[in-house]
């Protein structure tokens, strides 16, 4: 079958995703809003996020502006490859414009679903979820369309994947500001609001008298919606990137042929008609249990992805004739696949209350929180385990698989991230139903509805939280495996460029410089974001104890805060805080790269991702269990509320907190971000390099 | 000599006719700290403002009775009280004004005592009628915590009427106290098995000291157990096993008994949250 035929089939694919997203956008705003309370309460949310929405993309526009110049610039010097340059910057811009329309479109329908969700439920818990899970389904849907579009468009006016790779890195470089700036966001406003509000005051949470409260309303939205879809959008386009890459190196070094260029769209393309299918079948079933749909979605869409793929191997084998899709491949995508789904449930194990680990943190909080911090912490570190060896027998299995059947086995490694991120569709709709369901669940509280629609909210918000655990594991690992391949493609590009072989020698110390300089950068950019998060939690908490003071009638219920000033303390805040962290994923790489060398990058990034991957895997599963731990006590075990072991519990979760919302996830990211600058410049690197 | 006609909520000074009030003076019985205190806001604004202050500085959890306005008593100033219990100089009512801190709940007859507040953290208030049945004396191990005149934690093999008659019952027992206001706390699976029964959503400190006082009163011959002499002066409403009690040796035990939980969140919802918070 001809390569441009598959680049029309992934055009047609993801405009057939967006059109089914918009389908869902429509259904969605077309319910019914609810009292004017509620739709009151939806709309002060809405213009938080707007208002966020609108200062991060002008920032980004500025950013983007200059990094379209220098790309510009840097990659014109080719006489052989004049428009190079060109073409890159405008795939950067294009990846940037790209990764924004799907966040915007996600947020965009998130502010809507939220109060329409709260009116649902009111009717039925099967009509709430519906509401919810088809609105995170815009998100999924519009994501994965958008990105298979770009890249199939991309690849099909060029041919060239490096090309693609500005895409890619156009992506990163906006998910990484829209990831650690929602991260800081929320997290400013959620430990803002609760050491005021809850812990200070007595305020229950999502209630409109606490100044801070639609902050951390506005903040569940860019966090969650925007900034962890961007988080997995810049995975999955990464992912299948650097599988691009790495079949167009092979392909021309002649050991494989052109077809695994386009083989990772393909697998993407397959990705969005098994979503598709999964979606139809994610309904609440008569036992009322939200959380055992959204998992029989994730599984359903795995076994549909398997299927779909095997038979295309198949039949595209069988009408050609002869071996166009290696079975290795098949073998490796199935693999990374099937890890994936394993890690998540493994993270769901550590961050889960019905299991061990939470309930024995719960339990031993009753001696203070000394020992709640110990032990959560111990069980972070435990929780990389199963994830890292779920990586390496991945990384095995497609690496073998594809070596036995004749592939380059890094190859297979690339297609096995992008064998984990064909189910981002349906994962990214289960993480945005999250957030849409917590909003849901204030906006009830906070409009006055009956006790009713609000317990069948929590029960929606209780499936949500484990579906965000559970994303984030997938994203971690999807991210840990996507930037090994992303690692195999830069050392490709370097040999490429350098006319050489690209080794990589532990006895060597410019290599060793360039892992312990890269083993610095995880830890640094999560103490940045964390102390971003407490600088801004500081203010705002000034602010909300100004207010109450200011306004006697506040905490009577007589006269309304001034939620704006908290809003626009987030919004300033998470901005501001984001230069110096930004700078660092792109300026360190380029700074050991041009000083110290091709090798020395290489260690850079080697080091600077497993400490990575340690670092988000701790600091995401830690920060979940604590919170689950305080969920555990609060639904009446251990004390309940109130009692030492709660006290105990609101202490560690303020401590997992930025852990598991802001540093940890930003991670995945932040390691992407680094391969993609390494792989973009390593042609230049290559050549250009003081020392090494 | 003053000359004061009172009508209704206004006072008029007969000699100069200035008129003071537009509000109702009230008369409360705090127990958290014992006082007499004359208000001139509603039992509602009289909670928010007494848990969390005019400028919102927290000030806790606050519990009351709205005591009859005609009540006096040698003793205690009320009509001083009263006569500066007027509204401030921009016309806004005047918030407390104290009669007395000191024996205050050994000085007012219950007959003048009327509606409980119990006021959360946040200033959400909850008015609890006084009940006509009787408290549960079933069988079983009691946690008491007293809130006036002193507030140890208690337990005790008695009910609570049982409990009173101990306390106040007569003069012959040196512990023997004029009047008292004590609230009956959950104790959950540990009624029956101090030692081994689940402490589930009980948040009390320090449940092993708590634990062996129940088992020394469950299987020795005394009636109570004092488990925390200086306890703090506020409790979870939610750790509420039945309701709240005041009496005296003149009148005996009156009774405010709490709807459930269950019964609460249905009927005051914003109180309930706020309550289990």
């Amino acid at each position: 079958m001809n390569s441009d035929l598959w680049l029309y089939i992934g055009i047609g694919c993801g405009l057939g995703s967006i059109a089914a997203a918009l389908v869902y956008y429509r259904w969605v705003f077309r319910q019914e809003p609810g009292t004017e309370k509620a739709v009151q309460i939806a709309s002060w949310i809405k213009d938080g996020a707007s208002t966020y929405l609108r200062m991060l993309y002008r920032a980004l526009i500025a950013v983007a502006v200059v990094l379209v110049v220098v790309l510009g610039v840097i990659f014109s010097g080719d006489p052989e490859r004049p428009l190079h340059g060109v073409y890159t910057a405008a795939a950067f811009g294009f990846g940037a414009l790209c990764s924004a329309l799907a966040g915007w479109l996600g947020m965009s329908i998130a502010v809507k679903a939220n109060v329409r969700t709260a009116t649902a439920c009111g009717r039925s818990l099967g009509q709430g979820f519906n509401v919810a899970f088809k609105a995170g389904a815009v998100m999924g849907l519009a994501m994965v369309g958008v990105a298979v579009f770009g890249m199939s468009l991309l690849y099909l006016i060029f041919h060239d994947a490096e090309i693609v790779l500005g895409f890619s890195f156009g992506a990163s470089s906006l998910a990484l500001l829209a990831k650690a700036g929602g991260g800081i966001y929320t997290k400013t406003a959620d430990i803002a609001a609760d050491l005021t509000g809850k812990v200070e005051l007595g305020i229950p949470e999502d209630d409109p008298r606490n100044p801070a409260v639609i902050a951390d309303n506005v903040g569940d939205n860019v966090g969650d919606v925007a900034g962890m879809g961007a988080d997995i959008f810049d995975s999955y386009v990464a992912a299948t990137v650097a599988s691009m890459l790495l079949g167009t190196s092979f392909a021309a070094a002649g050991s494989i042929g052109m077809q695994y260029a386009i083989l990772p769209l393909i697998l993407c393309i397959v990705g969005i008609v098994s979503a598709l299918i999964g979606l139809q079948f994610v309904k609440v079933g008569p036992d009322g249990k939200p959380g055992k749909a959204l998992n029989f979605g994730t599984v359903f869409s795995c076994v549909v992805f398997c299927v779909l793929a095997t038979i295309l191997f198949v039949v595209v084998n069988a009408l050609a004739g002869e071996t166009v899709f290696n079975y290795g491949a098949l073998i490796a995508t199935v693999s990374g696949l099937v890890i994936s789904v394993i890690i998540g449930f493994t993270t769901d194990y550590f961050t889960n209350d019905e299991y061990r680990p939470v309930r024995n943190v719960a339990e031993i909080s009753a001696s203070g929180t000394g020992l709640t911090i110990i032990t959560g912490f111990s069980y972070g570190l435990i929780s990389i385990a199963p994830a890292l060896i779920g990586i390496v027998i991945a990384t095995l299995a497609s690496y073998f698989s594809a070596q036995a059947f004749g592939l380059p086995g890094i190859y297979g490694v690339g297609i096995a991230a992008v064998g984990m991120l064909s189910l981002t569709g349906i994962v990214v709709s289960n993480d945005a139903y999250g957030p849409i369901v917590d909003n849901a669940k204030g906006i009830a509280e906070m409009s006055g509805m009956s006790h009713e629609v609000v317990d069948t909210a929590d029960v929606l918000d209780s499936a949500g939280n484990t579906a965000k655990a559970i994303t984030k594991g997938f994203s971690i690992s999807a991210a840990a495996l996507t930037v090994l391949a992303m690692y195999a493609a830069y050392s490709e590009v370097i040999v490429k460029y350098s006319g050489g072989n690209f080794l990589m020698n532990l006895q060597d110390p410019i290599v060793l410089s360039g892992i312990f300089l890269g083993c610095i950068v995880p830890p640094l950019f999560s103490a940045l974001t964390m102390l971003a998060v407490t600088r801004n939690a500081f203010t705002m908490i000034e602010e909300i104890r100004r207010q109450f003071k200011a306004k006697p009638g506040i905490l009577a219920g007589t006269e309304l805060p001034d939620y704006s000033r908290c809003v626009g303390i987030a919004s300033s805040g998470a901005l501001r805080a984001l230069v110096f962290p930004a700078l660092l994923a792109v300026v360190l790489p380029l700074l050991v790269g041009f000083i110290l060398g091709p090798t020395a990058l290489g260690g850079f990034l080697g080091g600077a991702i497993f400490t990575g991957v340690v670092f988000a895997l701790l600091m995401s599963n830690a920060g979940g269990l604590w919170d689950n731990a305080k969920k555990y006590i609060e639904a009446g075990n251990c004390g309940g509320p109130g009692s030492e072991a709660h006290k105990a519990a609101v202490v560690g979760d303020t401590v997992g907190d930025p852990f598991k919302d802001t540093a940890g996830p930003s991670l995945n990211t932040l390691i992407t971000v680094m391969s993609l600058v390494s792989s973009l410049f390593a042609p230049l690197i290559a050549q250009y390099h003081l020392f090494g | 000599m003053t000359y004061i006609a009172r009508l209704g909520i206004w006072d008029y000074n007969l000699r100069n006719s200035e008129k003071n009030g537009g509000h109702m003076r009230h008369l409360y019985l705090s127990l958290m700290p014992e006082a007499l205190i004359a208000s001139m806001l509603s039992p509602e604004e009289f909670g928010n403002y007494y848990a969390v202050g005019a400028e919102h500085t927290t000030q806790g959890q606050a519990v009351f009775f709205e005591v009859d306005p005609a009540f006096r008593h040698a003793d205690i100033p009320i009509e001083t009280a009263l006569a500066r219990c007027v509204p401030h100089a921009d016309g806004q009512p005047k918030h407390t004004v104290y009669a007395s801190v000191y024996r205050v709940l050994e000085r007012v007859p219950l007959t003048a005592i009327g509606t409980l507040y119990l006021v959360t953290k946040d200033g959400r208030t909850l008015g609890v009628q006084r009940g006509a049945e009787k408290a549960d004396s079933s069988e079983g191990l009691h946690l008491y915590h007293e809130l006036a005149p002193v507030r140890p934690l208690v337990v005790s093999r008695l009910g609570p009427e049982p409990f009173f008659r101990l306390l106040c019952g007569g003069s012959d027992t040196p512990l023997s106290i004029p009047a008292i206001t004590f609230v009956e706390l959950r104790l959950g699976d540990l009624a029956t098995d101090p030692l081994n029964g689940s402490l589930g959503d009980l948040p009390y400190d320090n449940t092993s000291h708590l634990r062996s006082c129940l088992e020394q009163v469950k299987s020795k011959e005394v009636a109570a157990k004092v488990v925390d002499r200086l306890h703090p002066g506020t409790f979870s409403y939610r750790t509420i096993k039945n309701g709240i009690f005041i009496g005296n040796k003149a009148e005996g035990l009156a009774a405010y008994m709490l709807p459930s939980m269950g019964t609460l969140k249905e009927t005051n919802h914003l109180w309930w949250k706020s309550a289990t918070i």
